[in-house]
């Protein structure tokens, strides 16, 4: 009997591998080959992407080296990672708290009010990066032409432009980068404890109200200890997030609205290294990998904790 | 959900809440207003400066003509960006949906045997961002590029929109498995017991009663293509609306920022009509990951 | 059409035993039902003869042939789920032509055979409906359709009439059994209703907690039940048990049940003589018991002295509850019987309806033997 290809996609073995290969291949090719791919360039001394001239010579741990050397001794490289930690760390808090601030506070007005600014809140998250960076260039910008600065002259709080991103440092371009990313940051908090919120019995707080209490006594008292699991995954879920991300405050620094070396996360001086100005992908990709492992150890510690087993169910029947 | 109907309180302390919430959001509201504002005003109007707001079409006349440069006349084809953008943006959400809900299916559906490992991996990738991956993902279009044979622009186009939509494939597999497992079992046994293969069931039973988690996808992967900034400049070998953006700030004389404002507010314009259009899918897009 | 054999079947899921070593043979033609409670598995066995499940252990025979390692596809069955599992997508036509759209046949076949099924069901008015526009009643005929479209071997029903209300489902309870006889195919039917079950089935196979525990005619299931459950969950109101000690003096064996000596049952002196056993469980059902007042002559029957509970009017007869030591039994009285709460009456079960059950074991007692 001949065997077609026909067959061979009917044959049952193969039927599930179908379905996922395409998934396979582009995780094969876009995450677990670069990741090869950037071990091995940081054993070289690539530079200016010229792959004939480096590619071939290894120079083991070298970058490595030279990225730890320039951690402890250069003050521009010390200052990122200063960065990096500040800029996580604060805009973490200001993403949950925000995020869970909005979802209480929209449910505690009307619903029509609240789908409308909850939408707004959004817009940092779905606008084209582009155009968010342009908004807060405009608004942090140092001359008088700057948002904030105009309307703090107005109110007669300064007498003169101020450049917030290279004269207040560090915490001028800090508090830029943290409010830009925060913005973004606070929707994905806001839709998960909203959704969270909205699944919780409305008899439990009808009674409560009954009982006389207050919107505060509400939130603290019954909406979040029933959002235990919610806050963690968010919590986590955000910490990755941030220790990766880099695009909303590329442009900031790009169109110097900040100083480089306070405006620059780790994930971004990957960046910076590898495609603008010096080049070095070898030192790059180094840095990178480290994040990389950092970052992947962080992922796995939130599905343990978040508790990844009970995210699978098997399917049913055996066919 | 709120407690309008349930209110035993007074209505001061709603007022003073939403008072707070206006307070919060008035950032974001104003920094927009003021580029779309901007865009129809001889000059920036991002100062609160009654007297910068002259109204005018002029800087919208000039992005469509393609006058974006005060000093040698450079023609730049806005038209020709915004289709650019508009390709990406409709492959990568193509290539979600389509590898979204074929994974999402297989996951969800059929117990294959490293069905648990795909979905810690799945899991893994996608609480790991790849953004920092890019030195890597550079490293193998420089290494593919020989196959593009002449074509560079093409092969270019092509390698971002797989190469941006594969970042949101674990997000989009989630998703549609969220979607697929809400499909009661008894129909798609109905289906294998009438006589189907798997691949007629997810054809022509599973997708059509999915729809609504497909229209999120394509939604959604649509946004993440229109809005990417870093995978176009780091790939595309043409301008997007994005790169546009980003280009033209540093070059352009002071008087000339109005324009950019134009290609900003026209930039974001999809955005805006998919806010107003279809606010519940958004939601319950972003809501992918969340199971409880 | 064709006979259907279990041979030994096990299911586990995991740890948990779904299906245990169950061996059943279904003749062809016939209309076999599975009856037992929630969570029996009666449901698993019907998916793993669909092959929906394949067996742990154990075999599945079409006829002479071996369906085991077969997928659903290729055995040829038709199934009507609970919830009747239809298309939400698609018009009632097309859920019915489903089927036979899979097997690339004309176009014009599928629509003779379409009209033909429904037609029989009656819901050939509805083809251009979509399900969610559709009754309950006309929801599983279309399910029934779609299962019948394709002339299975086997028909299949899992609990089809349980989402039905109750008027409609002793409507079509008589059509289906009408329907089977007249389309000549061998069919299971799944039901946790006995009343279902003793309606409409040739034989009834009984099964709890995964065990298959009597299979035979409703008449014998009824009647002659081999265990207490059995007898039992058979039924409505169900049967009644209570627990006497035995005691044998002079050649003969007595039943004891706190101030009451009775005889032991005629058709039981042999046995129970044989077996010797110290205690026993006397079965009988409520229709099979006539209370009597005290002072009515009780010569020739064997009865029990207990005091009414409480009286439920049924409009056609009424269900008296009895306490007899500390125990509370349950008879049928014709309506012109009238007893009040608190009387002390004579209940008498009839003799030769009398069933005997092993204390440890539950079974009947003319299996120890």
């Amino acid at each position: 009997m001949e065997y077609k290809l026909k067959d061979f996609l009917r044959n049952k073995k193969y039927e599930s591998l179908i379905f996922i290969l395409p998934a396979l291949i582009l995780i094969i090719i876009f995450y677990i080959l670069p990741v090869a791919l950037s071990v091995y360039i940081s054993f070289t001394p690539l530079k200016n992407w010229n792959l004939d001239r480096y590619l071939g010579t290894i120079v083991g741990f070298r970058n490595y080296e030279r990225f730890f050397h320039m951690l402890q001794y250069d003050p521009i490289i010390r200052n990122v990672f200063l960065t990096t930690i500040v800029f996580i760390g604060i805009t973490l808090v200001i993403n949950v708290l925000g995020g869970l601030l909005l979802a209480l506070a929209t449910y505690f007005v009307s619903e029509k009010f609240s789908s409308v600014f909850r939408t707004l809140w959004l817009l940092p998250r779905m606008a084209p990066i582009a155009v968010y960076s342009l908004v807060w260039y405009y608004f942090f910008h140092g001359s008088n032409i700057g948002t904030l600065n105009s309307f703090l002259m107005y109110l007669g709080l300064i007498k003169e432009p101020i450049s917030w991103g290279y004269d207040i440092i560090p915490w001028g371009p800090w508090s830029i980068i943290i409010f830009v990313n925060g913005l973004v940051g606070v929707s994905f908090g806001m839709i998960i404890f909203t959704s969270a919120i909205s699944n919780i019995p409305k008899e439990l707080v009808i009674a409560a109200r009954v009982d006389g209490a207050s919107n505060w006594q509400i939130s603290t008292k019954i909406f979040i200890p029933l959002m235990k699991w919610h806050i963690l995954y968010v919590i986590t879920w955000q910490l990755l997030s941030l220790l990766t991300t880099y695009a909303h405050i590329f442009l900031l620094v790009q169109w110097g609205l900040v100083s480089k070396q306070y405006g620059t996360t780790w994930s971004l001086y990957i960046y910076q290294v590898a495609f603008t100005g010096r080049t070095d992908q070898g030192l790059a990709a180094a840095a990178g990998v480290i994040l990389v492992i950092v970052g992947g150890i962080l992922g796995y510690i939130t599905l343990r904790i978040l508790g990844f087993e009970r995210m699978i169910t098997k399917p049913r029947g055996d066919i | 959900m709120s407690l309008r109907d349930v209110e035993v309180r007074a209505r001061k302390t709603e007022a003073i809440i939403a008072l707070a919430i206006i307070l919060a959001t008035s950032p974001i509201i104003i920094g927009f207003s003021l580029i779309i504002l901007s865009s129809f005003s001889k000059s920036m109007v991002t100062n609160f400066d009654p007297s910068s707001f002259y109204p005018t079409l002029e800087n919208w006349i000039n992005l469509f003509q393609g006058r974006s440069a005060a000093v040698g006349g450079l023609r730049e084809d806005i038209l020709k960006y915004t289709l650019n953008t508009a390709v990406v943006a409709l492959g990568v959400s193509l290539v979600v949906t389509l590898v979204g809900t074929m994974s999402g299916y297989a996951i969800s559906r059929m117990n294959f045997r490293y069905r648990k490992h795909f979905l810690l991996l799945i899991l893994l990738l996608h609480a790991f961002p790849g953004s920092v991956l890019i030195v890597g993902v550079y490293f193998i279009y420089r290494l593919m590029s020989p196959i593009a044979m002449g074509s560079i622009t093409t092969f270019s186009f092509f390698y971002v929109i797989i190469a941006r939509a594969s970042l949101e494939i674990p997000m989009a597999i989630w998703l549609m498995k969220g979607f697929f497992d809400l499909i009661p079992w008894e129909v798609e046994w109905a289906a294998l017991i009438d006589g189907a293969s798997r691949l007629t069931i997810w054809r022509k039973v599973m997708l059509p009663l999915v729809k609504p988690g497909i229209a999120a996808i394509l939604l959604f992967g649509f946004l993440a293509g229109w809005q990417d900034l870093i995978y176009v400049r780091t790939f595309l070998a043409e301008k997007t609306l994005a790169t546009f953006i980003e280009y033209n700030l540093g070059t352009l004389e002071f008087a000339e920022m109005p324009l950019v404002a134009a290609a900003a507010t026209l930039y974001l314009l999809p955005t805006i009509i998919f806010f107003i259009t279809s606010q519940h899918l958004l939601l319950r897009v972003s809501l992918a990951g969340l199971k409880r | 059409m064709v006979s259907i054999k279990l041979d030994r079947v096990t299911k586990r899921f995991g740890k948990v035993i779904a299906v245990d070593n169950v061996s059943l043979e279904i003749a062809d033609k016939e209309f076999m039902a599975l009856l037992g409670p929630s969570g029996s598995g009666k449901s698993t066995i019907l998916y793993l003869i669909a092959g929906i499940y394949k067996p742990t252990s154990g075999r599945i025979f079409f006829g002479d042939k071996d369906v085991t390692e077969l997928p659903p596809k290729e055995r040829n069955v038709g199934l009507v789920f609970q919830n009747w599992a239809l298309y939400p997508h698609m018009k009632v036509y097309d859920n019915i032509a489903f089927p036979l759209r899979l097997k690339k046949v004309p176009e014009d076949y599928i629509r003779k055979k379409v009209v033909e099924v429904t037609k029989m069901l009656h819901i050939d008015h509805l083809l251009d409906r979509y399900p969610y526009q559709l009754s309950g009643g006309q929801q599983q005929r279309v399910a029934i359709a779609r299962a019948l479209v394709k002339e299975p071997l086997v028909l299949l029903l899992d609990e089809p009439l349980s989402n039905l209300d109750a008027l409609l489902r002793i409507y079509v309870r008589a059509e289906l059994k009408k329907l089977q006889k007249k389309l000549g195919i061998t069919t299971i039917y799944v039901t946790h209703d006995q009343a279902e079950a003793l309606a409409m089935a040739d034989r009834i196979a009984v099964i709890n907690e995964g065990k298959i525990l009597q299979v035979g005619d409703p008449e014998t299931v009824y009647n002659r039940p081999s265990c207490k459950f059995v007898g039992g969950f058979l039924g409505n109101p169900p049967m009644n048990f209570i627990e006497a000690d035995l005691e044998y003096s002079d050649g003969n064996a007595y039943m004891i049940i706190g101030e009451n000596k009775i005889n032991v049952p005629r058709q039981y002196t042999e046995i129970v003589n044989k077996l010797r056993l110290d205690k026993i469980i006397m079965g009988f059902r409520p229709e099979d018991t006539v209370l009597m007042r005290r002072e009515s002559a009780v010569k020739g029957r064997i009865c029990l002295y207990g005091e009414v509970y409480a009286v439920e009017p049924l409009g056609r007869e009424y269900i008296v509850t009895i306490s007899i030591n500390a125990k509370l039994l349950k008879a049928i009285v014709p309506r012109d019987q009238v007893f009040i709460s608190g009387e002390k009456i004579v209940v008498c079960p009839l003799e030769e309806k009398i069933v005997l059950f092993d204390v440890r074991t539950e079974r009947a007692i003319e299996l120890l033997i």
